[in-house]
């Protein structure tokens, strides 16, 4: 990698999404919201690019921070392993970052996307953030990140410590984090929170639940009118702009064209024939082959508990604070981090009948221990529903862990499985 | 390493029968006969004496002492949680822990917070608790914590059908601090010039205090100690080292480096030093459960809590205080919390100037082959860094 690639880690992302916007925009079928995506997309990194010039604090964050504040600050948020993800998904490309990451001192046993990050950052190939935040909302290596990425780009850091159950009393603890989340804030940025926009904020982000939802439902049609890996980008609208009116804006979009589907009775694929729960997301690098295994075969993701599907939550405007801590309780992946209990095991039976499924695919990412240690225990409860389980080990971001032959090859032999069953 | 030893039985000869029996020992199982409970706790965080305040036994659970197939916890657990984690659940699916009653955690880490998930599913403990353990331990923290550990003593009074009294809870205090007065006059012993116990036997008695009551327990460590004190037995190292790290309970993988002629004199871990280290202060006019809350939360911290610092700078002080030469960390693999210490780890102790070895092990592997020859490299270095 030359040193001007090297620089522009974040302008190859805004050009990249530039680009497909230019491929798509040309094409009659192209679907309205696609086009707001990938916009969004572009100007999620022009903003990162432009915020030396326009005076704007770049705060790098770890995965499902509460974004919501700092948009409400005026300042600029980097996902941090948003930002990897996205790199295998559109550029290819996350070996230099990896072995940075390694050369930090990181053992294969952290996750790629913690590795690649604090590569990227001791590599100059993510731009040196002014503050960085961090949670242990999801995982050990959300929780232990940050104080290696203070280290390396020689900047201050903020931690939010999310209690693992939900009691008033933790949800109050939450809203105190979230408290001095703010006075960091304003002391590091000197920048003040505008109570009346993350008001503001608030009552999108509750709008941007209910679409969710909405969205949600209309995927239990049979036919599924999603793509078969759509759920991605609804993942990305809410790790980009949360709350934001592009994210309201592109939800009703999808919302829109997927009841038009509905109602015309049109499926995402030609002849659906599998109906598929999604555990985990698939290895980045392969997301397109993966799509097209799955398009290829009839085969449509139409759930995923983990990511997209939330539970009814009503926010308050007038108790902004309080209500960005419900929704990090609501947030879909609380599931992997709280205790699982029976109710929390019967949501995905349940939500397996509910979505009529044919299988269940765990993509079994090396790093993920939340979800890894649940695969006996689901396939165990699908085999109740007469529901088969495909497991697949991968990593989401490292491609010498698995290729697409061989995603091919063991997706063939599942749906095949299917098929007879 | 030369050792001076005099003939005799050892008190150390008790605490090895108890561990070799672990778990199902003589007197875990005496206790049940006599139709007591026993409660199996997870993580250092979880308050042993709210447990035996109410009468109840409370048992460490712990994975094989040996490194083992653990094809059932793969099965349940999947290769990529810790090999401790595996191993416990190995064990408990077995039926080798089905003397419990029930079975209490804290919300550690990954790893352990799934074994309880599935122990709670796949073997339905009649009582189960896990708190939440704060990371942080400003005052808020500490708050929330108390009120974990005010939930846990309610949810244990309900299952009981009786009160833990604060008189109880405050004996349980005077138990349990004995017993980490005598481990602490046990380290101190540690940091003579010719220490009369090895880590490895150090490691047989720490993991015989997880595995008995505490009142028997106290009783034969303070035997324990009048017997090292008359010995006449002395070690003369090579090279004294700390190990630091993950999980560890099996004494030959600290009995391996000693056979190379190190010795281990202290050591950073949750079944040693930041088990026992910090006693419970009772402030008069405070509730006693309010006292332990805050030792747990405030103790010598595991790689889950933030600021890294905290736990650093005892590992630091610790060095010091035991004069090693150097540090040997060992990690299982896919410990997260303590992998991404590590880096920052090693800078700090480089800058301290405390070498560092860093191994990838399993849990509770006996430090054979590839990791003999590291030792045995660290060692010499060690040496040659002295002369």
């Amino acid at each position: 990698m030359t040193v001007a690639e090297k620089k522009s880690r974040i302008e190859s992302l805004a050009r990249s999404a530039r680009m497909v916007l230019r491929m798509i925009q040309g094409r009659p079928e192209t679907p309205k919201s696609d086009i707001l995506y990938f916009k969004m997309l572009a100007s999620y990194y022009q903003r990162i690019l432009n915020a030396p010039q326009e005076g704007k604090p770049v705060i790098a964050h770890t995965v499902f921070f509460p974004t919501e504040i700092l948009y409400a600050m005026d300042l600029v948020p980097m996902h941090t392993e948003g930002t990897t993800w996205f790199s295998a998904l559109f550029l290819g490309n996350t070996g230099d970052m990896l072995a940075a990451g390694a050369e930090q001192g990181l053992g294969p046993e952290v996750c790629s996307a913690h590795r690649a990050l604090a590569g990227g950052f001791a590599n100059g190939t993510l731009p040196r953030p002014e503050v960085v935040l961090w949670s242990n909302l999801v995982c050990d290596n959300t929780a232990k990140s940050g104080e290696l990425l203070e280290k390396i780009n020689r900047c201050p850091g903020y931690f939010l410590d999310h209690p693992f159950q939900h009691s008033p009393d933790e949800e109050k603890y939450l809203v105190a984090e979230l408290a001095d989340l703010v006075d960091f804030l304003e002391e590091r940025t000197g920048r003040k929170l505008n109570m009346d926009r993350l008001s503001e904020t608030v009552v999108r982000m509750d709008r941007e639940i209910q679409l969710l939802r909405e969205i949600a439902d209309l995927r239990k049609a049979v036919p599924s009118p999603f793509g078969p890996m759509s759920f991605l980008k609804l993942v990305g609208v809410d790790y980009m702009f949360t709350g934001q009116p592009e994210a309201i804006e592109y939800l009703e979009t999808v919302r829109g064209e997927l009841a038009q589907k509905v109602k015309e009775g049109k499926g995402c694929v030609p002849e659906e024939r599998f109906r598929l729960m999604l555990m985990f997301i698939p290895p980045l690098y392969l997301h397109n082959a993966i799509e097209k295994i799955l398009a290829q075969f009839g085969a449509v993701m139409v759930t995923e508990p983990y990511f997209t599907a939330w539970p009814e939550v009503k926010l308050d405007p007038s108790r902004p604070l309080e209500s960005v801590a419900r929704k990090c309780y609501a947030n879909p992946p609380m599931r992997m981090y709280q205790p699982l209990d029976d109710a929390a095991v019967k949501f995905y039976t349940e939500s397996g009948e509910d979505y009529k499924i044919n299988g269940a695919v765990n993509f079994a990412h090396v790093a993920c221990r939340h979800t890894c240690a649940t695969v006996k225990l689901f396939k165990d409860e699908f085999n109740k529903i007469d529901v088969p389980l495909l497991n697949l080990d991968c990593d989401i971001l490292d491609p010498t862990s698995t290729t697409e032959d061989d995603m091919r090859a063991k997706f063939e032999q599942f749906f095949e499985l299917l098929e007879d069953r | 390493m030369v050792v001076e030893t005099r003939p005799g039985t050892s008190v150390l000869d008790r605490f090895r029968e108890v561990n070799a029996a672990f778990p199902k020992t003589a007197e875990i199982l005496e206790w049940k006969k006599a139709g007591k409970k026993v409660i199996g706790w997870l993580c250092t965080y979880v308050p042993e004496e709210v447990i035996h305040a109410a009468g109840v036994l409370p048992i460490r659970i712990t994975g094989y002492s040996r490194e083992m197939e653990l094809d059932d916890g793969n099965a349940y657990l999947y290769i990529n949680n810790c090999s401790f984690s595996r191993s416990c659940f190995q064990l408990g699916i077995r039926g080798e822990y089905d003397f419990l009653d029930g079975v209490v955690g804290g919300s550690t880490c990954d790893g352990v917070r799934r074994l309880f998930d599935l122990w709670r599913i796949y073997l339905k403990p009649s009582f189960w608790h896990v708190l939440t353990v704060p990371r942080k331990t400003t005052e808020r923290a500490h708050v929330l914590y108390y009120d974990q550990c005010r939930r846990f003593r309610e949810h244990f009074e309900e299952y009981l059908g009786f009160k833990i009294t604060d008189e109880a809870l405050k004996q349980s205090i005077e138990v349990m601090n004995e017993q980490r007065s005598l481990m602490r006059k046990l380290y101190e012993l540690r940091k003579l010039d010719r220490p009369p116990i090895s880590g490895a036997e150090t490691m047989e008695v720490l993991n015989a205090s997880f595995r008995m009551t505490k009142e028997r327990f106290n009783q034969w460590l303070k035997e324990y100690l009048e017997e090292l004190k008359t010995s006449g037995k002395a070690y003369t190292p090579r090279a004294r080292v700390m190990v630091a790290g993950s999980v560890l309970t099996n004494a030959d993988f600290l009995k391996s480096i000693e056979e190379l002629g190190a010795l281990v004199v202290t050591d950073e871990l949750c079944t040693s030093t930041r088990y026992w280290s910090d006693p419970v202060v009772v402030d008069g006019g405070k509730p006693p459960l309010e006292a332990i809350a805050r030792r747990y939360l405030d103790n010598f911290p595991c790689a889950r809590m933030y600021p890294s610092d905290g736990r650093f700078n005892r590992i630091i002080q610790l060095a010091r205080d035991f004069q090693v030469d150097g540090v040997i960390s060992e990690i299982i693999r896919y410990c997260v919390p303590y992998a991404h210490d590590l880096p920052l780890l090693i800078d700090r102790l480089k800058e301290n100037n405390f070498p560092v070895l860093a191994l990838d092990v399993e849990y509770n592997t006996s430090g054979s082959g590839q990791i003999r020859t590291r030792v045995q490299a660290f060692l010499e270095m060690l040496e040659a860094r002295r002369k």
